[in-house]
């Protein structure tokens, strides 16, 4: 088995275990074992990728290319760039959380559940090696099935409207971006993202964008995001945030950035504009919330808006940023769902009002909150914050006023996450708070405290991340080369 | 040709057409509806006749033939129907046989 | 080992020593002891002082005394975007280390006494070190990210400590609202950094302060006003001062080392390091000491009412601080340095004076209940008296060294001058009255039932003012109080100026003459004891009484409403905007759409519905009509 097959392994391997899971008749503890399993040894296998891969070089790493459609130049082509190696690991180290919880906390229908999860790995993954338009949509939705069920049937009282909210918002964008990708595809020849060329047209843009808009999400096509954050089980909306919001962010810079640039340039100032929008917008939703998850998921809005302020700043500065900030952001926030989860199972409530005092006898629970949760707010020093200093320096270069807008929403994430902290660790014991509600117990550590201290270590070095993340640690030229 | 011209034919062909879709329209019991259909059917062989004499061949002639078939059969399942609709002591009304609405 | 070697071994040992209490402390959990936790934490800041005198050893010994930055990794990279884990060692941040991890080794061990019997004796240290650690990056970071690395994070341990009775209300407000404050400043700080990549895409000291000289005045200027912000913010000078009374609702040896010796400070480290920067901004460095001017005065006039001892204390720094940034905003930095170093003395020593009074009574603050106590504390009095003295400025006691530079270097600069002169006058007058009202109403005379009463609950028979952890180091501060001005002054000898002189020079015009030096030390001294005579007269022997001006009383009470404006400017229309979007946008619009875009679909469905009407007439008809119109358009198009 080559190197290059290695991405391939990453995709199917999930897909294959879910089949497994589905078909045989396994008890509860053996595919939750399995799935655990097969989540580590993905971690296992991008680490082999890390180590391999070379950042001098520009071009896709680890390729791996088969004709499907050929006389449509449709191709299975896969393969990594620097970039997309960080969120491919980002998605396996989330995933491999996310199944981890859900064994410790054990779900019903479990064979079901481990299948789904698997699936959804292994579809995420796919997302970010594609490098083929139609394998990218295919794989883009294949995002979305697992998603509903795993809502729709394991989540809290609302779920069903909620699933039913996220799967038609989605939808309606993906079925614009598919109506972007056939005509992009025809128009060009070829629906290969290394080969392809660019194209001026707006629409196509448009098209494209309306669907990482709403995936990513930003301002105002957020309307899915508050119900199916609270709604889905906490280990679901760990990935959803951590991950898949990540997702259209990600396709903002695979495919619209390089393949758009004239009309990249064009409505710079008003994605920019809803960028900015997004990250005032969601702070002061997360500042007013009144539950653990609804200032988390509104935080998640505003550090969407935030990598895409980095994104579209069109700086190397900013392009950077983004980068560090998605995969800190995405650490920092299955770290907080996660804690979330294990603070609703212990008190019924995510309700701020109702929980206090928590960390009087839990010093593990207030210690990782503390931790995690000052590393959210992007303190100096931490990971975060590189991120958030680089995407706003780089937002500066292009106009004083990003900038400006950025630093404000500094303040406001300090006022929303301390309150957090506050309304759950201090002052007194909440209603809900009983003494039967322990501390953090070590299944549920060894799920958390890795996140922590891998985004403790980035904190002390995330010049490994934001200088490695583009061929030569020139961003804006990679962009304008299309990544070749 | 002697006789009356086409267009004297063409307009009894149309009225008996018109007087046969009336009936379709407003009648409400079921064996009229299907009455009024044969009508319009023998309105437009009407037409396909006088047709066949102006133009000269036989074209109209054998397509009126074909109604005739297709008007035969049609009426045996239409009554097939109507006995079918008896036998279950259900009203012969159009506009009560409206289980299909939306 | 080689004489840079040496700096630069010091200068990492220093910063990294308490970090490693802080592991230390953190891994072993509850299975060290608290004790344990606390000698830990002292010993690792006792640690990091050896580090820093090592480093000073080693940078006295190099002729011109010139500044290196030693780089262990790459902390953060973009492109030609560089900032190292780096430190540096200059005469500016070398003095720096050396009050830090001295003063702080001592509030530590002091903290030992202090804290014993807390159950979370542990975390306290922990976070303590922490604060250690970061303050020590802060003034070691060699380029301008890494200090705003360590200001963020000292902001953070602040945020932790004043916060640490987490179960108190009032305890965790004031930890927000110490954060939010200085995360302000933190914003407006990396503003200003911003503006310095924009244009030399570094922001290395050499580079940044280079580009400063080359930039457009307008550009600098809002470079310097951002740094400006983060310091205002940081040493809580008017108009972002509101925090630091609230804050001390930590613990006293907190109040001591963050908000009165170190963190506060940080401000006026900043101008100095960064001057060449505000030196190309003059108006805004005049703004600086501007602020400093009117805090002095303002923070003063506070400091008369206030009835816990620890706030008149706070309200005295923040007083002492607007002295501070008066020096390093003229251009006198070695004067503004020098105050910090003897304020970190005195205020520290007057703090943690307070502190051992605090925990004899059993953990009363106010004021008027603690008459006479001097007559059961009197090494505690001394000693409170030798910070008192120091810290109105009376010779020979340290203050007097350096505040009279300060005050001395406004004489050159014009008419503005003239109004900082007199307010650094005025200000040693409030200084000696509000120090010697506390003084007055607290030490001496005969101790009052309560005082017997709660210290005798307390103590036992007999039993000393304290444990040796506390008294010990308040001592040595005492000492230092007195003599630690000894090291300079100005008509005569200036060792601090010498040293400093290769990293911060004093500006010509900040520089007075000798007799500008004498006149102005003649007049504070004056002015400071006539302070002391109408305090004594005032309180000490309750033979005149104030006249009672209720609005001057309310407007000094409620610290001159700018907490009440803040509420109203900030606080509420940014919560009412949130609450307001939240209710009457977010709700109606945004997560309404989804679902109303899903019914007017459903609603169009129920439209085009009625088409279905089940009668046969109506798809006949539909049929005829659809026929007669295509051989209608038929016919047409034919």
């Amino acid at each position: 088995m080559t190197i290059n097959s290695v991405t391939s392994l990453l995709v199917w391997l999930p897909i294959g275990a879910a089949l497994v899971v589905w078909l045989l008749p396994l008890s509860r503890y053996a595919t939750g074992s399995l799935a655990v399993l097969v989540s580590l040894v993905e971690v296992g296998f991008w680490i082999e990728q890390a180590a391999r891969f070379d950042f001098g070089h520009s071009g896709l790493q680890f390729a791996q290319r088969g004709s499907w459609f050929s006389d449509l130049h449709v191709s299975y082509h896969v393969g990594e760039y620097a970039f997309s190696l960080w969120l491919v690991g980002l998605t396996v180290v989330a995933m491999a959380a996310a199944i981890g919880y859900g064994f410790w906390v054990g779900r019903d229908r479990s064979r079901a559940y481990f299948g789904l999860m698997l699936l959804l790995t292994g579809a995420t993954v796919g997302v970010f090696v594609s490098q083929d338009l139609l394998l990218f949509y295919a794989f883009f939705e294949a995002m979305l099935i697992p998603l509903y069920i795993l809502i729709g049937v394991w989540g809290g009282a609302g779920r069903l409207g909620a699933t039913v909210k996220f799967l038609i918002y989605t939808m309606t964008g993906s079925l614009l971006m598919l109506a972007a990708i056939i005509v992009y595809g025809l128009q060009a020849g070829t629906f290969d993202l290394v080969d392809g060329p660019t194209s001026a047209s707006r629409w196509l843009f448009l098209g494209f964008m309306f669907a990482f808009v709403i995936k990513a999400p930003l301002f105002p096509f957020h309307g899915w995001l508050p119900d199916a954050y609270r709604e889905a089980p906490p280990e679901v909306s760990a990935v959803l945030s951590g991950v898949i919001a990540k997702a259209g962010l990600y396709g903002m810079l695979r495919i619209v950035l390089p393949k758009f640039p004239d009309p990249s340039s064009y409505y710079r100032t008003a994605i920019l504009a809803l960028a900015a929008a997004s990250l005032v917008y969601g702070s002061l939703l997360a500042f007013r919330s009144p539950d653990f998850r609804g200032v988390v998921a509104y935080s998640s809005l505003a550090q969407s808006g935030l990598i895409a302020l980095g994104l579209f700043s069109g700086t190397n500065l900013g392009l950077d940023g983004a980068v560090l900030q998605m995969v800190a952001h995405g650490l920092v926030s299955v770290s907080l769902f996660l804690i979330a989860g294990a603070v609703e199972r212990r008190t019924t409530t995510g309700e701020l009002a109702l929980l206090g005092g928590m960390a009087r006898g839990r010093p593990a629970l207030a210690t990782l909150l503390m931790v995690v949760g000052v590393i959210s707010l992007a303190v100096p020093g931490s990971a975060s914050f590189a991120g958030e200093f680089l995407v706003l320096a780089g937002a500066f270069q292009r106009a004083w006023w990003w900038a400006a807008i950025g630093a404000g929403a500094i303040v406001l994430a300090a006022m929303y996450m301390l309150r957090l902290i506050s309304a759950v660790l201090h002052e007194a014991r909440g209603s809900v708070v009983t003494d039967d509600a322990l501390d953090l117990r070590a299944g549920e550590l060894a799920l958390v405290v890795p996140l922590a201290a891998v985004l403790l270590a980035l904190s002390a070095f995330p010049a490994g991340i934001s200088h490695h993340s583009f061929a030569g640690d020139q961003p804006t030229s990679a962009v304008q080369g299309q990544f070749r | 040709m002697s006789g009356p011209g086409v267009v004297w034919y063409l307009g009894i062909a149309a009225f008996l057409f018109g007087t046969g879709a009336l009936g379709v329209l407003v009648r409400r019991n079921v064996l009229i509806v299907l009455l009024s259909l044969e009508i319009m059917l023998n309105g437009g062989n009407l037409a396909l006749i006088a047709f066949s004499r102006q133009a000269g061949n036989g074209d109209g002639q054998i397509f009126a033939l074909s109604v005739m078939a297709v008007a035969a059969a049609e009426v045996c399942v239409g009554l097939g129907l109507v006995v079918a609709l008896h036998r279950r002591r259900l009203a012969l009304d159009v506009d009560t046989l409206s289980e299909l609405r939306g | 080992m080689t004489r840079v070697d040496s700096m630069a071994a010091g200068a990492w040992l220093c910063l990294f020593a308490p970090l490693a209490g802080t592991v230390l402390i953190l891994a072993g959990g509850s299975r060290i002891s608290r004790r344990l936790a606390g000698w830990v934490a002292t010993s690792s800041v006792a640690v990091a002082f050896a580090g820093a005198v090592w480093a000073f050893v080693a940078l006295h010994g190099q002729s011109g005394h010139a500044g290196t930055v030693w780089t262990a990794w790459t902390w953060l990279q973009s492109g030609s975007f560089n900032v190292g884990m780096s430190v540096l060692v200059d005469p500016l941040s070398s003095l720096m280390m050396l009050i830090v991890s001295g003063v702080g080794a001592l509030i530590v061990l002091y903290s030992i006494g202090y804290m014993d019997g807390d159950d979370e004796e542990r975390r306290y240290f922990a976070y303590i070190s922490f604060f250690v650690f970061s303050m020590l990056m802060l003034v070691e970071g060699g380029n301008l990210l890494l200090l705003l690395v360590g200001w963020g994070l000292v902001g953070l341990s602040s945020y932790l400590l004043i916060g640490f009775w987490h179960e108190r209300p009032t305890a965790v407000a004031a930890a927000k609202k110490a954060f939010v404050m200085n995360a302000f400043g933190d914003a407006t700080l990396a503003l200003g950094l911003f503006v310095l990549i924009a244009h030399s895409g570094s922001l290395s000291f050499a580079t940044s302060f280079a580009t400063a000289g080359q930039l457009s005045s307008t550009t600098v200027s809002l470079v310097a006003l951002g740094l400006l912000g983060g310091a205002a913010a940081k040493s809580a000078q008017i108009p972002l001062h509101t925090w630091l009374p609230d804050a001390m609702e930590g613990p006293t040896p907190v109040s001591a080392l963050i908000h009165a010796a170190t963190m506060v400070t940080a401000g006026v480290y900043l101008i100095a390091r960064t001057h060449p920067i505000f030196e190309q901004a003059r108006t805004v460095e005049l703004i600086a000491a501007g602020a400093g001017a009117l805090t002095l005065v303002v923070a003063g006039l506070v400091a008369l009412v206030q009835t816990d001892i620890k706030r008149v204390i706070a309200y005295s720094t923040m007083s002492q601080i607007g002295y501070m940034f008066l020096g390093a905003g003229v251009g006198a930095y070695s004067a503004g340095m020098f105050h910090l170093m003897t304020h970190a003395f005195f205020k520290a020593l007057l703090f943690m004076g307070a502190g051992v009074v605090i925990h004899a009574l059993a953990g009363e603050q106010d004021i008027r209940k603690m008459r006479g106590i001097g007559k059961l504390m009197p090494f505690t009095k001394w000693c409170f008296l030798a910070g008192a003295l120091a810290l109105v400025g009376v010779p020979p006691f340290s203050g007097f060294f350096s505040k009279d530079s300060i005050v001395a270097a406004t004489m050159n600069l014009g008419w503005y001058g003239w109004v900082f002169w007199a307010c650094g006058v005025a200000g040693a007058f409030l200084t000696g009255l509000y120090t010697f009202r506390l003084w007055f109403l607290v030490f001496p005379g005969e101790p009052s039932d309560e005082v017997r009463e709660h210290h005798h609950a307390h103590h036992g028979e007999g039993g000393k003012e304290g444990p040796w952890t506390m008294l010990v180091p308040v001592g040595i501060l005492a000492v230092l109080a007195t003599v630690g001005g000894w090291l300079q002054w100005a008509p005569k000898w200036h060792y601090l100026t010498t040293w400093l002189e290769p990293a911060a020079r004093t500006l010509a015009i900040a520089e007075p003459t000798t007799r500008q030096e004498y006149f102005t030390s003649v007049a504070t001294v004056v002015a400071g004891l006539v302070g002391i005579a109408v305090a004594w007269a005032l309180y000490g022997r309750e033979r005149v009484t104030i006249p009672s001006v209720p609005s001057l009383r309310h407007a000094l009470e409620h610290k001159f409403y700018f907490d009440e404006l803040y509420d109203a400017l900030f606080y509420r229309p940014a919560s009412a905007m949130a609450t307001w979007w939240g209710r009457d946008f977010e709700e109606p619009v945004v997560l309404a759409t989804g679902p109303e875009l899903g019914q007017t679909a459903l609603d169009i469905g129920g439209l085009v519905r009625r088409l279905q009407t089940g009668l046969l007439r109506t798809y006949v008809f539909f049929v005829a009509a659809g026929t007669a119109v295509i051989a209608l358009v038929f016919l047409l198009t034919k």
